[in-house]
């Protein structure tokens, strides 16, 4: 990943050079310096592009002169409807363009420091590269940008840049921890990814099967059971609000299965792979925390993550088996597939009875029914209070984490009626996404709660501006968002 | 009066003696929908509950437990004198909905099937009632065609069902494959081309009071085969209902011309059947909609949207709407998402989808908001034609394509588009409903044609 670097605007002597331009206006500032010092090679160049400035659109001029390897205009649009979100999509637009050079700029002197940064965020969030396994990649299949320089008012982009700076780490350390394969990623290695949260400042607490056994996860501990990989919980507090009063904590909760082949009730082969990714909720939440302790946000946060392998094997859950859930509700296990909100029904009792948080965001890549509802573009949103809702939606719209909410009701609650259980965890195809939450909302003991189902935006076959194809790391800025907006003092 | 007696009940005093004396003895706890009942008079009597301080949802659903009880009686009353004129019609609704079921195509009675084929509601003022009446005619209507086998319910005796409705003062058009021919209508030619039962498009027109008229379009697949991509032969005869969006706008209209409404609204009914045969439409074919945009067909069996597609367009041009609401059992998807309680409500103009809601929610026939995205557009990019109408694959979101792809034969007018697929019909009774065909969407309609 290039070094981001802050710089007064000067031309650049060499390198690649990014100019944004807002829709009608005249070239200005390094702009109007670059068409000066390329002899008008600049206007022409886009002029023969028909460049109208658009929102997205993107122009790359080779050798424009003045020493430059390549001017790379970006189109913001019109200013007046200039957005931090429009601006990191510019910023990503630009990082994907100057990644031929060694030396990149783009130029951020038109716009106020605040700003500026999110331009600086969204290359970061860009120039992700998940490449620890290549050991083969030649050179020049390799990007060559080893720093961005952004050009403008210095310290003050820097300064507004550092906490966006921790977002972007915290979204890195997802999109790793998403990415990688599931031989390497077992429960154990991942808690122990966890715990180096502690150099942040968050206190990690990591509890293994016995401790689990002791506690009572009977529903967590069904899943993991077929597994040689044992499981953990990991809870992570970042106490940042301070003061002598310790105020309910906000808690974000994790699904975590660092592979899902169904167990017994085993999946198709084709697309197995995609499994690895289901621990993209838990992910999410330890970008999260990264992200609030990096920061240093006021806030009393608090992440729980289960962490568990979910194999077929002679010691393997079977369909028809009935566990004690840790609320002491008893489950009957119709489909081993429907394992996800088995871990997370005892994280949420859990959390609920252990801290006594303000509120419950879980997030989980929790049903195939959710990519047949919504696609890619929208996570579905579900929730028992309206105030929460509506805030993640806000949150998601700012960050282009968008969220649809979906139905709960009595009605669905009715489909995942066990014969012989408190419930079975399996309501049917119909509505499938939305029985998959009832059963989480009968964990959530009243307490304001919302359930974010990331089964179809969690991972990415197309790159979008800020988002290479892969791991999204869906969750973490919205969530983040959610906190700076309306908790922190 | 005679027959049966039903007396809804919040409390004990609600109850004359006999149902009293049995409500004590049964620990009758006036539960919304609970029963009890009395043959101590020599007459059968059922108390049904109603909750506390009951609203329009628990009156329905005590007046379709008390129908549910006495389905094998010939004529009940129904005593609602101790609750209000608006309530007691409320808890009458809910009986009737109920008590409707399929009936004309058994030769030989059986004597255990229901009877129940009177109600007398007792009240102080029937005003309220006859405000709701004329929807639950429209809805049975609606729940009658559902209900026909696909070999007695062709498009054009689809059609011939229709033209009585000319009596109530509602002009019946038909366009005949001919004229759908002449006039371009690409997409349902294609759909209904290899069944030996032609398409047809039929308008039914109430004129109310004048000014334009909103255009109700309707589904009205008579049978879906899938066609070509030919569907699983498990469930497959579920799809004779897959006129069910038809068969509801069309209730919807008898439904004002029995209450001689000031509105204007018109139904564009598609009817076709997707039959399969040497004349098929294949996947791959690229056809003309009536709107002179190309269509490349991905799976045939994705054609609701392409007969809706040129009954949309053909609405909008011709029709001059002020706005279109169409109803179509879809797509499986849509019952993936949100089940059998709810239809998808996509909606490019947000009042008309907030108005939508509204009526749903005000009748009991539910609906949430669906989503369009961008992205669902953009994923109907075709590589030789001007859209295509689905994508290759499972998973797919293919409510939301659907919708996406519908949106763009509504020429801007005002549309919105309810996906009824899954609340259409219901497998098996309870308490609360009959099985079978819902006509979900009439009484929607209704409400929201003469509330706005």
């Amino acid at each position: 990943m290039p070094e981001i670097v802050f710089a007064k605007p000067a031309l650049p002597k060499s390198g690649g050079l990014a100019l944004l331009l807002a829709a009608d206006e005249p070239l200005a500032g390094l702009a109007a310096g670059v068409e000066e010092a390329t002899g008008g090679a600049l206007g022409r160049g886009l002029a023969a592009a028909r460049f109208k400035a658009k929102k997205g659109e993107t122009v790359t001029i080779l050798a424009p002169g003045a020493g430059l390897a390549r001017v790379v205009a970006v189109g913001l649009g019109k200013r007046d409807a200039l957005t931090p979100l429009v601006l990191e999509e510019a910023g990503g637009h630009a990082l994907g363009a100057l990644l031929g050079d060694e030396k990149g700029a783009i130029a951020a002197d038109g716009l106020a420091p605040n700003l500026a940064a999110h331009v600086a965020l969204g290359a970061s969030l860009r120039a992700y590269r998940f490449d620890r396994y290549r050991t083969t990649e030649k050179d020049e299949d390799k990007p060559r940008l080893a720093t961005l320089c952004v050009l403008g008012e210095a310290v003050k982009t820097r300064n507004a840049f550092a906490p966006l700076k921790a977002i972007a780490d915290g979204v890195t350390l997802t999109r790793d921890l998403v990415s990688e394969p599931p031989n390497v990623l077992n429960p154990a290695e991942m808690a122990e990814r966890c715990r180096k949260l502690i150099d942040l400042g968050v206190k990690v607490e990591i509890l293994g099967p016995r401790e689990l056994r002791k506690l009572g996860f009977g529903a967590l501990l069904g899943v993991a059971q077929g597994s040689a990989n044992e499981p953990r919980v990991v809870v992570m507090q970042w106490q940042g609000a301070g003061g002598a009063k310790s105020r309910a904590p906000l808690a974000f909760i994790g699904k975590g299965v660092t592979f899902d082949t169904g167990g017994i009730s085993i999946k198709p082969a084709a697309g197995m792979e995609d499994m690895k990714w289901d621990m993209a909720g838990a992910g999410a939440v330890v970008g999260l925390m990264a992200a609030l302790a990096g920061r240093r946000a006021k806030v009393d946060a608090v992440g729980i993550v289960g962490l568990v392998e979910n194999m077929p094997s002679g010691t393997a859950q079977r369909p028809g088996d009935v566990v004690k859930s840790y609320s002491g509700q008893t489950v009957e296990v119709l489909n081993t597939d429907a394992e996800g909100r088995l871990v997370l029904a005892d994280l949420l009792w859990y959390c609920q009875e252990k801290f006594n948080p303000a509120f419950m965001v879980d997030l989980a890549t929790l049903t195939g029914a959710i990519i047949v509802s919504l696609g890619h573009e929208h996570a579905g949103l579900f929730s028992n209070n309206e105030e929460l809702a509506a805030r993640l939606r806000e949150a998601g719209e700012a960050t282009g984490e968008s969220l649809w909410r979906m139905p709960l009701g009595e009605a669905y609650d009715k489909q995942i009626k066990s014969d012989i259980a408190d419930m079975k965890n399996i309501g049917g195809r119909a509505g499938g996404a939305i029985t998959a939450a009832q059963f989480l909302q009968r964990f959530v003991n009243g307490k304001p709660w919302a359930h974010l189902d990331i089964a179809g935006t969690a991972w990415a076959d197309k790159g979008k501006p800020t988002t290479p194809k892969g791991a999204t790391a869906f969750g973490v800025r919205l969530l983040d968002h959610l906190v700076a907006t309306h908790h922190e003092s | 009066m005679t027959g049966a007696l039903t007396v809804p009940a919040e409390r004990a005093a609600d109850l004359p003696a006999p149902l009293r004396a049995a409500a004590s003895a049964g620990r009758f706890r006036f539960a919304t929908g609970e029963t009890v009942e009395s043959l101590a008079s020599g007459r059968r009597m059922v108390a049904v509950g109603l909750g506390h301080a009951p609203g329009p949802k628990s009156l329905r659903a005590a007046g379709a437990a008390a129908a549910a009880a006495l389905l094998g009686e010939d004529r009940v009353v129904l005593d609602a004198r101790a609750r209000t004129p608006n309530e007691a019609a409320l808890f009458a609704e809910g009986a009737v909905l109920r008590a409707w079921r399929p009936d004309g195509l058994r030769a030989r009675p059986d004597p255990e099937a229901p009877r129940l084929s009177a109600i007398d509601l007792v009240t102080t003022d029937a005003a309220p009632w006859q405000v709701l009446a004329p929807a639950l005619e429209g809805a049975s209507f609606a729940r009658d065609l559902v209900a026909l086998p696909a070999n007695h319910l062709t498009p054009s005796r689809f059609v011939h069902r229709l033209r009585p409705l000319a009596r109530l003062g509602i002009a019946v058009e038909v366009l005949a494959a001919d004229r759908l021919a002449a006039e371009g209508f690409g997409g349902l030619l294609a759909v209904g081309g290899a069944s030996a039962h032609p398409p047809a498009l039929v308008l039914l027109r109430w004129a109310g009071g004048g000014g334009a008229p909103v255009a109700l379009v309707g589904k009205g697949i008579t049978f879906d085969t899938g066609g070509v991509s030919i569907k699983p032969a498990e469930g497959m005869w579920e799809m004779r209902a897959d006129m069910a969006g038809a068969a509801a706008c069309a209730g919807a209209i008898l439904a004002l011309a029995r209450r001689r409404s000031k509105v204007a609204a018109v139904a564009v009914l598609a009817l076709a059947e997707n039959a399969i045969g040497a004349r098929a439409y294949r996947p791959g074919d690229v056809l003309r909609s009536f709107s002179g945009r190309t269509v490349e067909v991905v799976d045939t069996d994705a054609e609701g949207r392409l007969v809706l597609a040129d009954a949309l367009s053909y609405a909008a041009r011709r029709l001059r709407p002020a706005a279109m609401v169409d109803l179509a059992t879809l797509t499986g998807s849509i019952v993936l998402a949100l089940g059998h309680e709810r239809a998808g409500l996509f909606a490019a103009d947000p009042g008309l989808g907030a108005a939508l809601a509204g009526a749903g929610e005000a009748v009991g026939e539910l609906v949430w908001p669906m989503p369009i995205g961008e992205r669902h557009r953009a994923d109907l990019d075709s590589a030789i034609a001007d859209l295509r109408h689905c994508l290759p694959g499972r998973m797919q979101p293919d409510a939301c394509h659907a919708a996406a792809f519908l949106r763009e034969f509504a020429e801007g007018v005002p549309w919105a588009h309810l996906d009824i697929a899954g609340v259409e019909s219901r497998d098996e009774a309870d308490a609360a409903h009959a099985a079978g065909a819902t006509g979900f969407g009439v009484r929607l309609l209704d409400r929201f044609l003469t509330h706005g």
